[in-house]
């Protein structure tokens, strides 16, 4: 047994031991990780309840045979292990593998064990990874939001143009007054139907001060207005991975998101499904993410795509 | 036999089918009254006798494909043929437009667009099989405004569900220099300007390969790099006569169009050749320039690897001082071994973060040279919550006064 690799070892000590107890250990990364990821990156930050966790893995693997692994003291044991469920991760992902031992273990542990995993499954707590794998630690920052509001009463554009400094009408070309804000500096389609509109806004109590500052002007031009509705509709946020990216290759592993045409357009526009955020990608590191209903969706999708991205950072 | 109806003379109920020369009569048994001739007529004997007979209920040749699907067919065979394209494309093209066509999004757009989808088909399908055909040429072929085409193009792919492989460079760079005229004498290109076709595009390969490794293809448009490549390739395969000759003259006579960022794409690849050249042994004696270094694209592309790895410098700060505890030994093993190289190399790859500026980082030109300045991020604004209170007075500064209302509707002239 010394000589042989450590995939060797393993995979002796699964055919001649009856136990079973080695393989479900393994094989936990790969069931619960589906569900495990999503609430995973939804939790932005929160650290300390993984942390915990992992210590209560830390225990249950002590009685665990892990003798194949190369090298590894008590501590590295549970790194190891994270790394092997960050591995598959990433295999899923359709990156580079990080070990891709792991990878091989998961087929043979399922091929082997078909049903005698499920027992032990039931009682060792779901494996998470100890922390998010290579959190970013970049925040996107919004740059632009658009919101609606109804006022609910019919408007007089061409009175509205005429009474308020701040308003352009121009009918022949667009049927609604274009009104601006200094303070917090935006802009406003006030419809003849009574609906605004607003955008321009850099957050979103910022998008609603600025709506009812409009329904305000609208107000005291003499129309009942009210505030009904007030809806975000569309957030739009920039940030900077600062490497540059291999659009190429990156439209080659994720083509049914990805679609990169360099004739049209410089940047790489990436449609995630979940959550539904369009990204444009750049080759040089700047990502813009827009489609957000709301900031939760960004920082989501910034935290799927950046894994992503790091595995396209050096030039091939 | 009696047939349905009743004689309009006398009312009586039994009509009978008879032949009169051969023509159809319903005849009335009773008072002989012709009721009707050619009861049971086609639509041609309608005609005849001058009634209308609508185009969805005419019983001859019904048209199964729609005039307009028909010309667009045709445009679409037309184009593949003029691209000489092998019949499998064709039938391909085809196929993707009729089930186009049927589709809400295209059935009720202009003709303008629909000629336009016929291109997007042909485009498509031409990548799908790897055939390297680039938008602008189906534009020019089309007399299409390019934003319109890429519309077109992108609808189409989200409504078909397409997918479409990207550009593959390699085949665009032999495509595109097919398509020079330098390899055949003729009258306007003198003889030291001709060049055997191979050779050109094993250089103008490598030159394209080389700027795809230093970050000069991504995101831009392929065909002015290839342009700006094999003007490269050609001027060094014989830089005598070759090297005064300057990039727009060069593709008058190569029978190519200039593209505008091709100036450009040129700049940089000598850069890029400059930098490598620096680190080349033989070549620290002689002061290159721009001019010059294109006598040793050769050497330049051959050593490509080393001269990459130590002329510019690849990672960013932080991953340096992991590499180069591996780097170290590579350097100096591969390349002309000398003394004095593997001293001055093993400086560069020890991974000190300050260069000092003698390398530069191998980034994109993006990077290097932003154009942009870098807005400070927004201070963030103590934490409002929307609902605060909205002053009178900022809002009636947005509001005209009375006098100002009276000049501006005597101004404007308005209600």
């Amino acid at each position: 047994m010394e000589g042989a690799s450590p995939l060797e070892q393993y995979l002796e000590s699964c055919s001649w031991q009856d136990d079973f107890s080695t393989s479900p250990h393994l094989s936990t990364p790969m069931s619960p990780y589906d569900i495990e990821l999503p609430i995973q990156t939804a939790e932005d930050g929160v650290f300390a309840s993984q942390l915990s966790q992992s210590k209560e893995l830390h225990t249950d693997f002590s009685s665990v045979d892990l003798s194949f692994l190369p090298d590894v003291t008590q501590d590295n044991k549970e790194q190891n292990l994270s790394e092997d469920g960050h591995g598959t991760q990433k295999e899923l992902d359709g990156s580079l593998a990080s070990n891709e031992d792991s990878g091989v273990f998961m087929d043979e542990s399922s091929l082997s064990h078909p049903g005698t995993a499920q027992p032990s499954f039931l009682e060792c707590p779901p494996m998470t990874p100890t922390t998010p794998p290579e959190s970013s630690g970049i925040v996107p920052q919004l740059q632009n939001i658009v919101s609606t509001v109804n006022l609910a009463c019919k408007l007089d554009l061409k009175n509205i143009a005429l009474h308020a400094r701040n308003a352009e009408y121009n009918p022949k070309r667009f049927a609604a007054v274009i009104m601006r804000i200094r303070e917090p500096r935006t802009t406003a389609l006030i419809f003849s139907s009574g609906k605004i509109v607003c955008t321009g806004a850099k957050s979103e109590d910022q998008s609603r001060l600025a709506a009812r500052k409009y329904a305000r002007v609208v107000q005291k031009l003499g129309f009942p207005a009210r505030f009904l509705d007030f809806k975000i509709q569309n957030m739009v946020a920039s940030c900077d991975v600062r490497f540059p990216i291999q659009l190429e290759g990156l439209v080659l592993t994720h083509q049914q998101f990805s679609s990169y045409e360099p004739e049209l357009f410089p940047g790489l526009v990436y449609k995630m499904v979940k959550p539904r955020i369009v990204l444009l990608i750049f080759v040089s590191g700047k990502v813009v993410l827009t489609g957000a209903k709301n900031r939760s969706e960004i920082y989501e999708a910034f935290e799927n795509i950046y894994p992503i991205l790091r595995s396209f950072k050096k030039p091939s | 036999m009696a047939a349905r109806g009743r004689c309009p003379e006398c009312g009586s109920g039994s009509l009978v089918e008879d032949a009169h020369y051969a023509q159809q009569q319903l005849v009335c048994a009773a008072c002989g009254c012709v009721v009707s001739e050619g009861l049971l007529t086609t639509t041609y004997t309608d005609e005849e006798h001058l009634r209308e007979v609508a185009y969805s209920q005419s019983t001859g040749q019904k048209e199964q494909l729609s005039r307009c699907l028909q010309r667009g067919i045709r445009r679409v065979q037309d184009l593949c043929k003029v691209l000489q394209l092998p019949a499998v494309f064709e039938e391909t093209a085809v196929s993707y437009f009729q089930r186009a066509l049927q589709l809400p999004a295209f059935h009720l757009v202009s003709l303008e667009k629909k000629e336009l989808l016929g291109g997007c088909c042909v485009f498509v399908t031409c990548r799908q099989h790897n055939w390297p055909l680039t938008m602008g040429t189906i534009c020019s072929l089309l007399y299409a405004k390019q934003d319109l085409f890429a519309s077109v193009y992108l609808s189409l792919q989200k409504e078909l569900g397409l997918s479409v492989p990207a550009l593959s460079l390699a085949d665009l760079v032999t495509t595109h220099l097919n398509s020079f005229r330098l390899f055949q004498p003729s009258a306007n290109v003198p003889a030291p300007f001709l060049e055997d076709r191979e050779k050109l595009l094993a250089r103008t390969m490598g030159l394209v390969e080389l700027a795809s490794e230093t970050w000069l293809v991504t995101g831009r448009h392929p065909v002015p790099v290839v342009t700006a490549a094999a003007f490269l390739a050609w001027q060094s395969l014989q830089p005598g006569p070759r090297l005064s000759c300057p990039l727009a003259r060069f593709c008058r006579l190569a029978g190519v169009d200039l593209p505008p960022p091709a100036h450009l794409r040129l700049k940089e690849l000598l850069e890029i050749l400059l930098g490598m050249a620096s680190q080349l042994s033989w070549l620290r004696a002689f002061r290159l320039d721009k001019k010059t270094v294109v006598k040793h694209v050769g050497d330049l592309l051959q050593h490509r690897v080393f001269l990459l790895k130590n002329a510019f410098s690849q990672q960013d700060g932080e991953e340096q001082q992991d590499t180069a505890l591996g780097q170290d030994p590579d350097s100096p093993g591969q390349g002309p071994p000398s003394s004095l190289v593997a001293q001055e190399q093993g400086c560069p790859s020890a991974g000190k973060r300050q260069r000092g500026g003698s390398l530069r980082p191998l980034l994109p030109p993006c990077l290097l040279r932003p154009r942009k300045r870098l807005r400070a991020a927004a201070p963030s604004a103590p934490a409002s919550t929307g609902d605060e209170p909205i002053s009178d007075s900022e809002i009636e500064q947005y509001l005209r006064s009375p006098e100002e209302v009276q000049a501006f509707r005597k101004a404007k002239g308005w209600l």
